[in-house]
């Protein structure tokens, strides 16, 4: 899905890249060494999807997509730092 | 005949009594002063808006800093993807950046039409809140 060439984004792609840039959002709310740490994993497990993933696969993109908003969600509350983002994107990490 | 011209003189007077008390009367006034005010406060914001040349420097410094960008190949009229070899991740990481540098936020549909140097400058030339 990931290296789009330039064309008009579709409305998938757009969802996407809003949700990425949500992520982006998020972590300039934290502390300078916790957004560096999110920003880097947050990129790689986009980066990751976008290699890995079929973009023809629209339920599959739009379950990672309702996932990133739930995670995006959590993220954004106050309360989280980001060792608790950490915490919760690990494993998913190492499953996948 | 005689109900009609007692209904147009009744007319006639009503609209004589009410003219001074209308409190419209003033409008033409008053609303010269909010045109004016919001004229001032429109050349105001025109004041805000960054000088164009100083928007292509500061962007091309930007967008140099990436880490993914070759420098000598950035140049005011650099497409991010067709000449810088960004993908549309990394053009959502250059327009934050470039929200971060000028201190104000791009909406996400403003944000998904910015893909070469020459559409970032013209947004932020044209933004008022770009500090």
């Amino acid at each position: 899905m990931g290296a789009s060439t330039g064309a008009k984004l579709s409305g998938m792609q757009k969802q996407v890249l809003g949700l990425y840039r949500g992520f982006l959002r998020a972590a300039r709310t934290k502390s300078p060494e916790e957004r560096r740490q999110i920003e880097s994993i947050v990129s790689a497990e986009f980066r990751r999807n976008s290699k890995l993933v079929d973009r023809k696969n629209f339920i599959y993109i739009e379950y990672l997509l309702r996932r990133g908003k739930k995670q995006l969600d959590q993220l954004s509350s106050p309360d989280t730092v980001g060792l608790s983002y950490l915490n919760v994107s690990n494993p998913q990490t190492r499953n996948s | 005949m005689a109900a009609r011209m007692a209904l147009l003189k009744h007319l006639r007077v009503s609209v004589v009594r009410f003219a001074p008390q209308n409190p419209n009367f003033n409008t033409p006034f008053s609303s010269l002063g909010n045109l004016l005010q919001r004229r001032r406060f429109s050349d105001e914001v025109r004041g805000s808006f960054l000088d164009k040349s100083e928007v292509t420097d500061r962007v091309v410094t930007v967008v140099k800093n990436f880490q993914k960008v070759d420098p000598s190949k950035v140049t005011p009229n650099a497409h991010f993807q067709n000449d810088l070899g960004l993908d549309s991740l990394d053009t959502v990481e250059v327009v934050m950046a470039l929200e971060e540098e000028f201190g104000f936020e791009i909406p996400d549909n403003e944000a998904d039409k910015i893909n070469s140097i020459n559409l970032a400058v013209d947004f932020i030339a044209s933004h008022p809140q770009a500090k």
